[in-house]
């Protein structure tokens, strides 16, 4: 195994135990504020971790990632005080993760334009479902008293951070990673070689949507209200493709790049000038996309060499 | 029930909208058509043209109808800017189609962003309107307002002489060769870059009018944009990504579907209904309703 995984993704294990340990400590000596913004924060990790393994891998756009995690916090906020929280949040993730792969033979058919849409109004059709099911039964928001402390679902959180991130690391080294990686390079040759493609499509969207569904499940207990909108909104989606291309979708890195590099960016404009944020999260995709597609994780690579070989 | 199915009133508006939706559709399907670019950023091409309709008539007291040009100049104004500093380099750099549509896709996220956030910096967030032509003709029962048969009426005139322009002039053949197959087109001689370009601004200009005819009948705002994008991909996605006509079709054949189904049903049900249709479509034929097979 060492073999395969190179110096430098051995070094980023090592970053990823100490700074797990480092966030874990954020409540103790930081306060509630910024333990509020590290739980933000794992969270967008957790999500767009879990977005790389399908979409990154296999370069199908998903635009439908908050399908996953809304379904989960549906599914924790529905069951709240009638099944135990330890319980329900796993069902959140294996619920998102059977929805996934129910929609995923016919959406793994289509490819391009129609995959892209195709995701993104599949999850609005969840969304406006949901929201109807809730508006009949009377329920359209619910409120969740007596959930955990903030401090609690941080800890839940890193455990999913942790368990992407293995997963990832995991599946980029396999048989099956190399299988996915081939597929987005091309599919017709993929199949050729002997790449079982529908299965292995199948199983990577399945296994993605599983974090996703659990960091749905927690969040709908950060906020102690659940509010279909808000949950099911299409701005997550596009905000974990964001963070995955400017940290850098083929990395295990890329995520915990470019999380941390959009919500330091969200923390320093949001709150004074919201719209300002928004225009320089679009010009930096932009300008990732055209200068620097494999996002920061390769920049660092380059920088790295640079001083080497200087 | 029958009365309200078979009464003009409600005809007319599926009428209007569906030759909306047509005409939003129509800008679209150029710059995917040539280009393969998918343009998220439609619907805020709309809204730039809506704002610009709204600040010539409440500053100058400019008619929305004679503004139409100049709106057409402003948004063909952002897609010539676009062209130069982003797209052209993507079209010519990269080979794969596949590669082209993502990145377009992501690029043009960016865009759409920037476009809603200025204006909302600039304008503030909160939605506007302005009164014109909003007198009430009646024609044997029909009432429409003013602004709506103009709506109608110029929609049909700028579809129909679109369709007549790539049907029937050498330079529109070349443009609708180009559509149906890039490399061929290339190879009988026609400047494809040059006709990417003409085809991009014209989607641009196309969206611009758009905004411009919305403007005149609903209240605007800095988000107004992205159900009209969601709006046009279902139809652009109906008629079959790049068929012109059949996009034409499918945009009069949702405005129908859209007018009668909430009527018949609850306006709750509206977006359930499109993303309904849309995902039923794309399942069942993914090559669009009215659409020739198209694989790549």
């Amino acid at each position: 195994m060492t073999s395969v995984f190179s110096l430098a993704k051995m070094r980023f294990v090592w970053f990823l135990f100490v700074g797990v340990l480092l966030i874990a400590q954020v409540p103790s000596i930081l306060g509630s504020y910024w333990t509020l913004i590290a739980l933000n924060l794992m969270m967008w990790v957790a999500m767009t971790q879990s977005w790389t393994l399908f979409s990154g891998m296999t370069g199908y756009i998903s635009l439908g990632h908050v399908v996953f995690y809304g379904v989960g916090a549906y599914v924790v906020a529905s069951t709240f005080n009638s099944i135990p929280l330890w319980l329900a949040v796993p069902m959140g993730g294996i619920a998102a993760a059977l929805l996934a792969l129910v929609v995923s033979l016919p959406v793994l058919r289509v490819r391009g334009p129609y995959f892209v849409i195709l995701t993104f109004g599949l999850a609005e059709l969840v969304k406006f479902s949901i929201l109807n099911l809730e508006t009949v039964s009377g329920n359209s928001s619910r409120l969740l008293f007596g959930a955990p402390s903030v401090e609690i679902l941080l800890y839940c959180m890193i455990g999913l951070v942790v368990f992407a991130t293995l997963t990832t690391l995991i599946v980029t080294h396999s048989r099956f990673g190399r299988g996915l990686t081939v597929i987005r390079e091309d599919e017709v040759a993929a199949a050729t070689v002997g790449v079982p493609v529908l299965r292995y499509k199948i199983i990577a969207f399945t296994v993605s949507a599983i974090v996703p569904g659990m960091a749905g499940g927690l969040m709908a207990l950060k906020s102690t209200y659940f509010e279909v909108l808000q949950v099911f909104n299409p701005i997550i989606s596009f905000t974990v493709v964001t963070m995955a291309i400017i940290g850098g979708s083929g990395d295990v890195r890329g995520p915990f790049l470019g999380a941390v590099f959009l919500v330091l960016l969200s923390e320093l404009f949001w709150t004074t000038a919201p719209q300002f944020y928004m225009i320089l999260v679009g010009l930096f995709l932009i300008l990732f996309v055209i200068f620097a597609p494999n996002g920061i994780a390769a920049f660092l690579d380059k920088l790295q060499i640079s001083r080497r070989s200087g | 029930m029958t009365e309200i199915l078979i009464s003009p009133q409600l005809a007319f508006s599926a009428l209007v909208l569906g030759s909306l939706y047509s005409l939003i559709a129509l800008g679209l399907n150029l710059v995917y058509g040539t280009m393969r670019l998918l343009n998220i950023a439609h619907g805020d091409l709309i809204m730039v043209g809506a704002y610009a309709t709204f600040w010539f008539f409440t500053l100058t007291g400019m008619s929305p109808l004679v503004g139409l040009p100049l709106v057409a100049g402003i948004a063909a104004a952002i897609g010539i800017i676009l062209y130069f500093s982003i797209f052209r380099r993507q079209l010519s750099g990269i080979d794969r189609v596949e590669r082209i549509e993502a990145n377009s896709l992501l690029l043009f996220f960016g865009v759409s962003v920037i476009l809603q956030n200025t204006v909302a910096m600039m304008f503030s967030g909160s939605p506007r309107a302005y009164q014109f032509l909003d007198t009430v003709y009646e024609v044997s029962g029909l009432m429409m307002t003013g602004n709506r048969l103009a709506t109608l009426v110029i929609a049909a005139i700028l579809l129909t002489s679109v369709v007549l322009f790539l049907s029937r002039s050498q330079y529109g053949l070349s443009i609708s060769a180009l559509i149906q197959n890039q490399t061929a087109a290339r190879v009988v001689g026609i400047n494809v870059s040059r006709l990417q370009f003409v085809s991009f601004i014209s989607g641009f200009a196309l969206a611009g009018i758009a905004g411009a005819l919305v403007s005149m009948t609903e209240q605007i705002s800095p988000f107004m944009g992205f159900p009209f994008t969601i709006a046009a991909f279902v139809v652009i996605i109906l008629g079959g990504l790049g068929n012109i006509k059949g996009g034409i079709i499918a945009g009069m054949l949702l405005g129908f579907v859209e007018i009668y189904v909430v009527v018949l049903t609850s306006a709750n049900f509206r977006s359930m209904l499109i993303y309904g249709l849309f995902v039923g479509i794309l399942l069942l034929r993914p090559e669009g309703l009215l659409g020739k097979t198209r694989r790549h």
